[in-house]
């Protein structure tokens, strides 16, 4: 964990400025003690006396609980001397006085995932993004690392290759993004440390073909998909993640792998929602409606179960069910183009000027913010 | 809450009215401050402790609201979900056992709260049966989470570890049992669900069994996946799977015993619940298996023996008494008969409102097994 300390106390600088413009009024004695704690504490941090230092900072927030910069001194130190849980008590305590601090949301959310406290570190490593981390790259790295490593554990997939695709754009061959790439791409919720050691080499393998794949490197990603699809033809997800590459290059033949990826995994929804796509590209209206129909009785929420019932019904000239789905799709995830553009089209179609206007609007707005990519879920503009 | 003018010096009307202002204008530190101060001038307000420690959990600051929640358990007001909150704040500040106690004095006070406090506070307290080893009970309270909330990952996990009789806590298991854990909680989350979804739950659980079929406790999950479907054949096979793996497993050897008496297969179930038993005296259940097959064998005053064992270590099993209560009957001690189904019927209206009692045995054969 050293690489993730060296940064610790640089960033610790970061905030001092803004927090020591914040006078808090106390007597002068007690404030002269407190400055000369602090001092003293950051002289022996300075020094490498990180003990000292701990001491220190805790006896100058003795006199003042409520100190930012105190709490922050001691609450990144504890975390760079791996001390998580205690790091975590400080560092709340900070944020409870400077929710506006990303830097302190995400040594929080670091600290949490080293506690194991899964959930709370992805809640608070997403909210270290709101609230900004500006140029920090190593922050930036590790935050954006361990936030896509958590969606995936969360089942949170394709919003976990979203990030990893961010990454891969600063650096578009880091070895480290392969195994978190792969089980995002199989679609298993393990951490990589997680990852059984009988495991890792077929993870490692999808990692390489999703990696190829969304870096568009089509010779690699050809060559990674027939290593897997051969060496893995019986595990779960391996003839999805292969679907989802031909549906780019050879649509024609990706329904047979989902097809065979719904004989592995019979309750796989995305498989269903995929094959759906294809038959309405191919015009089978009526093979697409009553594949789509199963994969939203196994899912009822699933956005893009229902847009592509929408296509269908539209498809099939029925614009009354199409847009009844469709608006049922962007009701569960407004945040999809595809579904919008759909309307659009449905709503102009039928003479609703007004609700096609909404939409265009709606669409523009997403074009401008989202550039998202979905591995495993249709749904962005490039359907257009 | 509001106090006489009489005995109340007007600061504290004044700190109280600021407080809950802050509070309201989402100025959480200052709220948290002003309550700290109102509750000091006066510790009997029970609103400001309550809410001191509300904002204070809010914030994840456990300790802190530890102590706030902790002044409200000797007040009328809040005490209910008081104890929940401590349950979560004990939980969160790694004082299981305590937060275990918080969890009970919860559930025997009602279980109030808000839903999403009653759902945090079930989920956490199933956390904790499992750690204690009660999964029976675990898996109750989870099941009816998954009846109410789908199918998120963090359910699936609680009720992998329980399925896997697993003494741990999210936090603290072992990395390379993620698989498995993951595996099989998805499998009871969908076998939980209303309605039950036995498709999903095997191909889940045929997972499982592809990866795993050679480590312990896999096949009697199974097996009890197999119970809940019907699939009585299917449950004996992978109970005697799970034997070949665990020999002493006496919760599979109790289970098993009771599919023979079903089938009238008396000599193979006495053989089984006996081995449970020498697995594992404590465990209630075995005992009352041996109770009933010998009971069923014609061997009245033996089985009443086993029986009497399983109502010590179990006094909370409705499912007991009614046997006692039979055999009993049978042996004409009516009036014992009767106090036994009289305390059956109790114990089977409370079944609706609490979770099940699972006996004291089933945590310490866990324990042994750690």
């Amino acid at each position: 964990m050293t690489s993730r300390f060296t940064f610790v106390a640089c960033c610790a600088v970061y905030l001092m400025s803004a927090i020591a413009a914040i006078a808090q009024p106390s007597s002068q004695d007690e404030r002269a003690g407190f400055d000369g704690l602090l001092r003293a504490g950051e002289k022996a941090q300075v020094e490498s006396r990180d003990d000292e230092a701990i001491g220190l900072f805790r006896r100058a927030l003795a006199l003042r609980p409520e100190s930012e910069k105190g709490l922050w001194f001691l609450g990144t130190l504890l975390y760079d001397k791996g001390q998580y849980a205690e790091a975590c008590d400080d560092l709340r305590t900070f944020l409870s006085l400077r929710p506006d601090a990303g830097p302190g949301w995400a040594f929080l959310g670091l600290g949490e995932f080293q506690l194991h406290e899964y959930r709370r570190a992805l809640g608070h490593l997403q909210r270290a993004f709101d609230a900004g981390l500006g140029d920090r790259k190593e922050l930036t790295h590790l935050v954006l690392y361990d936030t896509a490593v958590l969606l995936t554990r969360a089942e949170r997939y394709d919003d976990s290759v979203d990030v990893l695709v961010k990454m891969l754009a600063n650096d578009a061959h880091d070895a480290t993004l392969v195994e978190p790439l792969g089980l995002a791409g199989l679609r298993l919720p393990l951490l990589p440390s997680e990852i059984p050691q009988d495991r890792r080499e077929f993870v490692d393998q999808a990692g390489e073909a999703v990696l190829a794949l969304e870096s568009q490197q089509n010779e690699q990603a050809e060559s990674a998909f027939h290593r897997l699809i051969t060496r893995y033809p019986d595990e779960p997800g391996v003839h999805f993640l292969f679907g989802i590459w031909l549906t780019q290059l050879h649509p024609e033949l990706a329904i047979a792998e989902f097809e065979q990826e719904l004989r592995i995994s019979p309750s796989h929804v995305l498989a269903r929602v995929r094959i759906a796509e294809q038959m309405i590209s191919n015009g089978d209206f009526d093979r697409a409606l009553s594949m789509v129909r199963e994969a939203i009785r196994l899912d009822p929420k699933r956005a893009s179960a229902h847009m592509l019932a929408g296509e269908a019904w539209i498809g099939k000239g029925d614009s009354r069910e199409g847009i009844a789905e469709l608006e049922i799709a962007r009701a569960v995830d407004p945040s999809v183009s595809r579904p919008h553009l759909d309307l659009l089209r449905a709503y102009s179609a039928a003479g609703r000027k007004e609700d096609a206007k909404r939409e265009k609007q709606q669409i523009d707005r997403l074009l401008h913010a989202n550039s998202s990519t979905h591995l495993g879920e249709p749904g962005d503009a490039s359907h257009n | 809450m509001a106090a006489s003018a009489a005995t109340v010096p007007a600061s504290f009307e004044t700190i109280a009215k600021q407080a809950d202002a802050a509070r309201v204008q989402d100025r959480i530190p200052e709220a948290i401050r002003l309550y700290r101060e109102g509750t000091g001038l006066r510790p009997s307000w029970a609103d400001g402790w309550w809410y001191l420690g509300s904002l204070l959990y809010d914030q994840d600051r456990f300790t802190d609201a530890s102590a706030a929640f902790q002044h409200l358990l000797s007040s009328s007001s809040h005490r209910g979900p008081a104890y929940a909150f401590l349950g979560l704040c004990e939980y969160e500040t790694g004082n299981y056992d305590d937060a275990l106690t918080q969890f009970r004095a919860w559930a025997a006070a009602g279980w109030s709260g808000t839903p999403e406090l009653r759902n945090v506070a079930v989920f956490h307290f199933a956390l904790l049966l499992t750690r204690d080893g009660r999964f029976v009970e675990s898996l109750y309270l989870l099941a009816t989470e998954a009846k109410l909330g789908g199918d998120l990952p963090e359910l699936a996990e609680a009720m992998g570890l329980a399925s896997l009789r697993m003494r741990n806590l999210p936090e603290d298991y072992a990395p390379e049992q993620r698989e498995r854990v993951w595996l099989a909680g998805t499998a009871a989350v969908y076998e939980s669900r209303s309605p039950r979804d036995f498709a999903r739950a095997n191909e889940f659980a045929d997972r499982l069994e592809t990866r795993y079929r050679g480590q312990p406790e896999v096949h009697y999950f199974r097996a009890t996946l197999d119970e809940f479907e019907s699939n009585r054949d299917e449950a004996e096979r992978e109970y005697r799977a799970e034997l070949k793996i665990s020999p002493n497993h006496a919760q599979a050897l109790t289970a098993l015993a009771a599919i023979d008496l079903q089938k009238a297969d008396r000599d193979e179930a006495g053989l089984l619940a006996r081995r449970a038993i020498a697995a594992d005296g404590d465990y209630a259940e075995a005992h009352h298996m041996l109770g009933r097959v010998l009971i069923d064998s014609g061997d009245l005053q033996s089985g009443l023996v086993e029986l009497e064992t399983a109502k010590r270590l179990a006094p909370g099993n409705p499912l007991v008494h009614s046997h006692l209560a039979m055999a009993y009957s049978k042996l004409g001690r009516k009036q014992e008969a009767k106090a036994e189904t009289e305390t059956f019927l109790a114990l089977k209206s409370k079944e609706y409102a609490t979770a099940p009692v699972e006996d004291d045995s089933g945590a310490r054969t866990a324990r042994k097994k750690n």
